[in-house]
């Protein structure tokens, strides 16, 4: 918001500079850039990844379900990808499952996916909720890809995100679409923050689309960008992203 | 799950102190939330600690009990576990003639028995602390020994009052539209897809979820049957989800619990109630156990453990995690065979034992590693087609915005929502006109003549999405597919040509209050420099601008020059006055003027 910006350049969104600049540091280790659709069948969102179908996220409490436009009510709940029911994705592990389907399918293993994508959750805003933020998602498969290899990424990425100085560590955690699964924390200005889940992919994930896990395995992980845009320039309400207030792009 | 630090060291009492013992936790096995110390004026169970323990899902079949937990820290720090159980009195028992029947395959085991001549009443202190401790209400006697089985193993058990029941104990589907009341007074009308407990004529209890007030232990109540029982975990979880009812007992079934926890928890109930009521007399155990829990057996190598987490684990490091956890194995050929047991429903595979063996020796064992793949990563043109739309707009001088997907009107509806807006867009232009309003009423603010914004976002229409490009001002705005936007977009273009900017700095916040946009301008000699003016202003203005003095015009004549500057007032913590904001201006005005030859217009 200096004097030279005055019929220049426009500004641009923190989320998206924050996007760019994850993008690279992943490009930068050989992964591929995904991208997928924002309503997405249960299939790719839930079955796909693991989730039983009473699992307590599936809720229409959680999750937003989209209205069948023939009018019907029920969710239908088959966990087939042929009849599958609309959700607004909850989380891009969406992308991950389906760029690494493709790439199996190509005959390109090992791969790597990055993506930047929003994600819905139904649930009451205040500041550090919204019902629409964006997630970072990835995902590697190769043949002795380990959790090792998740911490040189993960390090690697936190790094470039938060500065040098960054250090991360793994706590025990549970997702259903990974074992072990861990979460990632990261020390930024002297502590310890929650920053996204992680694990080895599960080898029912990994069947489900379509590779076989005596063969390959690999790791995802996922967390929120806003969040990190929130740790890294001391941004207070996660809602200020999208009033489409240009007083927020002061970066 | 919460719990009591001094519970826990009756099972270890060489357990490290409850600050450690919380960090253990933490990298080990679960996140602790909290850790609250009860000071001892507090009364009961001062002195504690209490630890609010966020049990993983998957370690809900056997971690959400103080024997659990005790257990699981016992192994994994290699210090003593005492076993209560040769502790327990085993009461001298008569034949019975209680007759227990199970009517549905959502029970998976059920076990009761009838105790005569118990007196209901307080319980023991130690009782009534461990209760309290962790939060919970001591009751009575009777109704406290089933609380404190459930917290201190996990099985979830019921007392009903003999007398008032009707024949024999059957477990079933309720009728449609059976009604219950429950012990705390609703009214619930059942479907025949929850399972009751019932006498010959009426529901008792709603499996699993909650005790009804017709079998109601008061204190008048002299005879008893004990349920000890396992029921289906997707059938209790959909029952008290229709039902609105949230219970411990519902959080530990819903979980799964092993079917094999049964006998146990009625050895302690038992003996717990021999300790309140010495003179009751205990008939012996039915027990109806329709289908055994299977035993299973898993094998994995350590090179498939070292593997999966990039660590080398030797046979020996897993031997010594196996005789600590007491798992029976057999190894042969570089391979172990474990015999899983009952209560560790979440061990499956060889991965379920890579995270096992992961946890217990510590994730911080796990060096990082950028592996060295040489990968063929594609481009993505959807991407590419992004990036090269907002960079053009940003260069045409548009500043960058994200609206809401949801809106009140539009084409594709969700079920529920937890706000009013229950559609998603069909455009971008509605959120962008209403970002071009806000703007443009913080134009001064922003330092801007003309508010230009855009939005690269996705719309729904019925049977689609599809991204979009809108951009605009305050007269215009346009809105056009991404693919169309893209089509002068050059076909060698790469993503390699930008340069990405890293961003560092803190965000400002601003205030919510209203500001008030200020101009002055003054006329001065020639040889007068506009930093001589903004000197002034600066001095003169006070501590509520926001932004300024900001030099917007500036022209010569007749050996005079003007310079024209903005001002932007506005307190973080209350709305300013126009007489306070004039106030300061006409200071400004006169300092000005105190210059020989200067004007202000």
């Amino acid at each position: 918001m200096s004097d030279d910006t005055k019929n220049k350049k426009g500004t641009e969104h923190p989320l998206s500079i924050l996007a760019n600049e994850a993008y690279q540091a992943f490009v930068d280790m050989g992964f591929e850039i995904g991208t997928g659709p924002e309503l997405e069948s249960d299939w790719y969102n839930f079955y796909v990844l693991n989730f039983p179908k009473d699992h307590p996220a599936l809720d229409m409490q959680d999750t937003f379900w989209v209205r069948d436009p023939k009018g019907g009510c029920e969710i239908n709940r088959s966990q087939t990808q042929a009849t599958s029911d609309k959700v607004l994705r909850t989380h891009t592990t969406t992308v991950t499952a389906r760029e690494l389907e493709k790439a199996g399918k190509e005959g390109r293993l090992p791969a790597a996916f990055i993506s930047v994508g929003k994600v819905f959750r139904n649930e009451a805003t205040d500041i550090t909720h919204e019902m629409q933020f964006f997630q970072i998602d990835g995902g590697m498969v190769g043949e002795n890809i380990s959790l090792a290899d998740l911490k040189g990424v993960l390090t690697n990425f936190y790094k470039k995100m938060l500065g040098e100085n960054t250090e991360i560590e793994f706590r025990p955690s549970f997702f259903p679409f990974t074992e072990p699964s861990i979460e990632v924390f990261a020390k930024f200005n002297g502590k310890w923050l929650e920053m996204m889940g992680a694990g080895m992919l599960h080898p029912n994930v990994l069947r489900n689309i379509g590779l076989d896990p005596s063969k390959v395995q690999g790791f995802a992980f996922g967390g929120g960008l806003d969040r990190i845009a929130m740790i890294k320039w001391g941004i207070p309400d996660v809602r200020l992203f999208y009033q489409g207030d240009l007083r927020l792009n002061q970066f | 799950m919460k719990i009591s630090y001094n519970w826990l060291k009756w099972y270890i009492p060489e357990a490290p102190d409850a600050q450690k013992l919380a960090d253990l936790i933490t990298y080990h096995l679960a996140e602790v939330e909290s850790i609250t110390p009860l000071l001892s004026e507090e009364g009961v169970g001062g002195g504690d600690y209490i630890l609010d323990i966020k049990i993983l899902p998957n370690r809900a079949h056997d971690l959400l009990s103080h024997q659990g937990v005790a257990r699981e820290l016992a192994s994994l720090l290699d210090i003593k576990y005492v076993d209560p159980t040769p502790k327990y009195k085993i009461p001298e028992s008569k034949p019975t003639k209680l007759k227990i029947e199970i009517n549905t395959d959502k029970c998976r085991r059920y076990s009761g028995r009838i105790i005569r001549g118990i007196k209901v009443g307080p319980s023991p202190d130690w009782v009534v602390q461990h209760l309290e401790s962790i939060g919970q209400r001591s009751i009575n006697n009777i109704v406290d020994a089933t609380n404190i089985v459930m917290l201190d193993c996990s099985q979830p058990t019921h007392a009903f009052d003999l007398d008032k029941l009707n024949g024999s104990i059957i477990v079933r589907e309720a009728k449609d539209s059976e009604e219950l009341t429950t012990l705390d007074n609703k009214a619930l009308k059942l479907k025949n897809s929850n399972i009751v407990i019932a006498d010959s004529a009426r529901a008792l209890a709603v499996a699993g979820v909650k005790g009804g007030r017709i079998a109601e232990v008061d204190n008048k109540t002299t005879n008893i049957i004990l349920e000890c029982a396992n029921f289906d975990p997707t059938s209790v979880r959909k029952t008290a989800q229709a039902l609105n009812i949230f219970t411990d007992s519902r959080k530990r079934f819903e979980n799964d619990l092993s079917p094999e926890l049964v006998p146990y928890a009625m050895r302690e109930l038992s003996a717990l109630i021999l300790e309140m009521c010495p003179e009751a007399i205990f008939e012996d155990i039915v027990d109806v156990y329709p289908k055994k829990q299977e035993i299973r057996k898993l094998s994995f190598s350590a090179d498939r453990i070292s593997n999966i987490l990039g660590l080398k684990v030797s046979d020996k490091q897993i031997e010594d995690i196996l005789k600590r956890y007491v798992f029976e194995y057999v190894y042969e050929k570089g391979k172990f065979e474990i015999t899983i047991p009952p209560m560790r429903l979440d061990l499956v595979k060889a991965e379920d034992m890579a995270e096992e063996i992961g946890r217990i020796l510590g994730y911080d064992k796990v060096k990082g590693n950028i592996p060295k793949i040489n990968f063929k990563p594609k481009v993505n043109e959807k991407y590419s087609q992004i990036s090269w739309a907002k960079n053009k707009l940003l260069t045409d001088g548009y500043s960058e915005v994200m609206t809401y997907t949801f809106c009140d009107k539009g084409e594709v509806e969700v079920m529920q929502s937890a706000s009013d807006k229950k559609f998603l867009r069909t455009n971008l232009t509605d959120g962008l006109k209403e970002s071009i309003k806000l703007n443009h009423a913080n134009a001064p603010f922003l330092g801007i003549d003309q508010v230009k914004v855009f939005e690269v976002g996705t719309v729904f229409k019925k049977d689609k999405e599809q991204i979009n490009v809108c951009y605009g001002d305050k007269k215009n705005v346009t809105e056009i597919s991404l693919d169309d936007f893209c089509k002068t977009m050059p076909s060698d273009f790469s993503l390699s040509t930008f340069n990405f900017k890293h961003s560092t700095g803190r965000f400002a916040p601003w205030s919510l209050f209203p500001f008030i946009a200020r101009d002055i301008a003054v006329w001065v000699p020639e040889n007068v420099k506009n930093k001589d003016v903004e000197k002034i202003i600066k001095e003169n203005m006070g501590d509520m601008v926001i932004r300024g003095p900001e030099l917007f015009d500036e022209f010569k004549k007749d050996g005079k020059v003007s310079y024209a500057f903005r001002l932007v007032f506005q307190s973080y913590d209350r709305t300013l006055t126009d007489a306070e904001v004039n106030e300061i201006m006409n200071k400004i005005t006169d300092k000005i003027k105190e210059n020989k030859d200067w004007q202000v217009r």
